[in-house]
């Protein structure tokens, strides 16, 4: 068993903006630096580095710009914003197997100022990734949120549920985001009313159901839970952390099972995560879900065991996702309210969160949820303090 | 500047509808001949009866290569001087709803009435940055309304367009060895499932081995092609290669048990319900790809036989002048060229006059038309070819219901429906 092996002793990270102004290894090395000095670590003490396999930076250039010496282990996850809570659990892994010490996760993007990932692109190689795409892209369904909107549709239909619901995830996010002056849209909170005006990107899905484009980095610090007591911080203790595939899986266009409202590769995370960790969805402080549409946000509380299925709707009324609501969910803004940063930021907050210094504490001293991109393979974690 | 244009067009709105206008003529059998021949269009029926072809309505009250006077109450005049003033100086029609109360005859002098009903813009077009410009007429002869007319142009800033989607960027399946008898079945016009061999499991997408009961002897079945909407996507932004947006996209729940992902045709993307019947199209981009596709499965639908029409120069020219269209892009290359085009294109009344012909010569000559709604995309440009496909049902109160597409190399050029008195 690795849960409760190990922790996060350190996170960092760079600004949040629409154009950073330097290289993808730039903010690498500068979001690295920043969580090694978070946790009262010197490059020379990392043995191992995870990142993500979209990550533009080889993990040798980031050790070779940090001076960085030996690493001992080298891993990356796929599957794109579904590899946020993989790293983690990878660095777990290298801890709890004695192969490293001292892991580092990494994640950095010019997301917005480079290569936008909602953009419809071709597809050149001829991997079965590709081939898969072959049966979506050219129909017309060549972007992320249109792919995620053939699901929110069924979700409506099926459910009941209104375009309004979504729209309350959105009005959370952002309040949260007007309190915390890391996020994007600090100061600007929105109305459901400014949910309704704002334009269809692809039906049901309307611009503020998408979450925001971002330039940034962050990267967190993994040891032992033994050696993270003798460090700067209050260590996060990973309770649990898993990684799930459902079946029939398919990257972002999973249409071919029986339900195609539903996430059941998040609900093989959700169980594994509740068994490792021996909690139970009502002990969760807070969530921290992955918001890059918020229909999945909806579609996650019921996979996690928040509420029932097609039930989400009411979780989320009367600011039930809230500050001081039944369940607050990304009391940092999330990626619709801090930044995109294929959600690490969120793994940052749940680390602030568990330490008490996040800037929207949520009182109390139960375990953090965290989760990771939805639609694809993916993963969660929970932390909680030592 | 666009607060201008608004306030200009609160003023053109808020004076209302325009005094009456008379044609400058009657109607009368020359003008007919001139615009039946121009149009190709031999149905006997109109000169026999003394009747005007309906798509002709237009055509008595254009005010001529000259107007006697400029007519300032005339609501898209005034407004198409204030945008020309701003700068947005090229025109062209987008949109004609036309209603035929009954055909003008022979002798009648029909008088119009028109006012503006919206101005939208700024907006950035492929033909460049511009405000589209609504008016409704209603056309009387004494105090008897015989037809009425909703008409949508974009004033555009010329020089403004968009760089033109190059040809073939439209986004392709990677086909491997496992895919290719589907790609292999949509160029011959069929829908192919995949068969296990060993099981007869059905299943889309297909791999190389059945996951059922592993067998590794992949075959495939030909689909009916009918299907019931299982989820769907309206997609408006951000653009695809290749293609005009917004675009519907459906997951249909084939009648075989399968389910699988194309583009929704032929709707109005406010109508599309999940359970709607659909049924496969096939839509051709090059000679190694066809995609599958949908379309709502009507029940009782007749395909129209497909028109090939060669635009030359003289068509665009004899049909605009048949139809007193005197604006220099339809006859002049040189302005035509100069205002953004690439030649001389046909105006929206020959447009609407090539429908009306598609859907008689098909109908019958004896059939009335009740009304047209007619939506230009791409122009067409002299030395085209403009090929027409259609198909036809019978709506719920016996009209018929015809759906035409006239489509040139440089995609859709008018999307039509006529509605065919029973």
């Amino acid at each position: 068993m690795i849960a409760r092996s190990a922790a996060i002793a350190g996170i960092g990270a760079t600004e949040f903006s629409k154009d950073s102004g330097r290289s993808e290894l730039r903010l690498a090395v500068e979001a690295v630096r920043a969580a090694l000095d978070d946790a009262g670590l010197r490059p020379s003490d990392v043995q191992g580095m995870v990142t993500f396999t979209m990550d533009g930076n080889a993990e040798v250039a980031v050790a070779r710009e940090l001076g960085v010496g030996e690493l001992s282990f080298l891993s990356r996850i796929a599957y794109g914003g579904g590899a946020a809570c993989a790293v983690v659990q990878q660095a777990v892994l290298a801890v709890a197997a004695g192969l490293a010490e001292v892991v580092v996760c990494y994640r950095a993007l010019n997301e917005r100022s480079g290569r936008r990932f909602g953009r419809a692109q071709a597809q050149a190689g001829t991997t079965s990734a590709d081939v898969d795409a072959g049966w979506h892209y050219p129909m017309g369904l060549a972007t992320p949120a249109a792919m995620v909107a053939m699901v929110a549709q069924r979700y409506l239909h099926d459910y009941g549920a209104s375009t309004d619901d979504f729209g309350r995830v959105a009005v959370a996010a952002r309040r949260h985001a007007a309190t915390n002056p890391h996020a994007w849209f600090h100061g600007r909170p929105i109305t459901l009313d400014d949910h309704r005006a704002s334009r269809w990107i692809a039906d049901p899905l309307r611009l503020l159901d998408c979450c925001q484009e971002s330039d940034g980095a962050v990267a967190l610090v993994v040891t032992s839970a033994e050696r993270a007591r003798d460090l700067r911080q209050p260590p996060a203790v990973v309770c649990a952390a898993a990684q799930g595939s459902g079946p029939d899986q398919y990257v972002m266009t999973s249409y071919y099972r029986d339900e195609v409202a539903a996430l059941p590769e998040m609900g093989v995370v959700a169980r594994q995560l509740w068994r490792q960790s021996g909690y139970t969805p009502s002990d969760v402080r807070t969530a921290v879900l992955y918001d890059h549409f918020t229909p999945y946000v909806l579609m996650q509380l019921e996979e996690l065991g928040f509420c029932g299925r097609g039930e989400a709707r009411h979780l989320v009324a009367d600011g039930g996702i809230e500050l001081g609501g039944r369940l607050p969910v990304n009391p940092h803004g999330g990626q619709l309210g801090e930044a995109y940063i294929h959600g690490m930021n969120g793994i940052a907050e749940a680390v602030r969160q568990v330490r008490g210094t996040a800037v929207n504490p949520v009182p109390g001293d139960g375990p953090v949820l965290v989760t990771a991109g939805t639609g694809v393979p993916t993963s969660g974690l929970v932390l909680a303090g030592d | 500047m666009d607060e201008e244009i608004r306030a200009a067009a609160r003023r053109v709105a808020e004076a209302g509808e325009s005094g009456l206008r008379p044609a400058r003529d009657p109607v009368n059998l020359p003008a007919i001949r001139d615009w039946l021949e121009a149009i190709g269009d031999t149905n006997p029926v109109y000169e026999r009866e003394g009747l005007a072809p309906p798509a002709m309505v237009q055509v008595w009250t254009m005010p001529g290569l000259r107007p006697a006077a400029l007519d300032p109450a005339d609501p898209l005049r005034a407004m198409s001087t204030v945008l020309d003033e701003a700068g947005f100086t090229s025109v062209v029609a987008t949109n004609c709803e036309q209603t035929y109360h009954r055909y003008l005859r022979d002798g009648e002098r029909p008088e119009v009435r028109s006012r503006l009903t919206d101005v939208t813009g700024p907006k950035r077009t492929a033909l460049g940055e511009g405000w589209f410009v609504t008016t409704e007429s209603t056309w009387f002869v004494g105090a008897e309304p015989v037809a009425s007319m909703r008409f949508r142009v974009l004033k555009f800033r010329p020089g403004t367009a968009a760089p033109p989607a190059e040809p073939g960027t439209a986004l392709r399946p990677v086909i491997s060895p496992d895919s290719a008898y589907f790609w292999a079945g949509t160029a011959v016009g069929e829908l192919r499932l995949q068969r296990c061999g060993e099981c007869g499991a059905l299943r889309h997408p297909p791999g190389p081995a059945c996951p059922r009961c592993g067998a590794t002897k992949p075959e495939y079945a030909v689909a009916s092609g009918t299907g019931r909407i299982h989820s769907f996507v309206v997609h408006r932004h951000p653009p695809l290669p290749g293609r005009r947006l917004p675009v519907v996209v459906a997951l249909v729940d084939l009648e075989e048990g399968v389910r699988m992902v194309g583009e929704l045709r032929g709707v109005d993307p406010a109508d599309v319900r999940v359970g709607a019947a659909v049924r496969v199209d096939f839509v051709r981009l090059d000679d190694e790809v066809t995609l599958p596709a949908w379309r709502p499965d009507s029940p009782v639908e007749t395909v129209l036989p497909t028109w090939e029409l060669a635009v030359t120069p003289t068509v665009v020219i004899s049909t605009a002048l048949a139809t007193r269209d005197f604006q220099d892009v339809h006859h002049d290359r040189d302005a035509a060229v100069r205002r953004g085009g690439k030649d001389i294109f046909l105006n929206i009344l020959t447009t609407t006059g090539l429908v009306q012909r598609y859907v008689t010569d098909w109908a019958g000559p004896e059939v009335t038309l009740r009304g047209m709604d007619i939506r230009l995309g791409a122009p067409c440009h002299a030395y085209d070819t403009l090929t027409f496909t259609g198909r036809a049902r019978v709506a719920a109160d016996g009209e018929r219901v015809v759906s035409v597409s006239g489509r040139t190399a440089g995609g859709e050029h008018v999307a039509a429906t006529v509605r065919v008195a029973s």
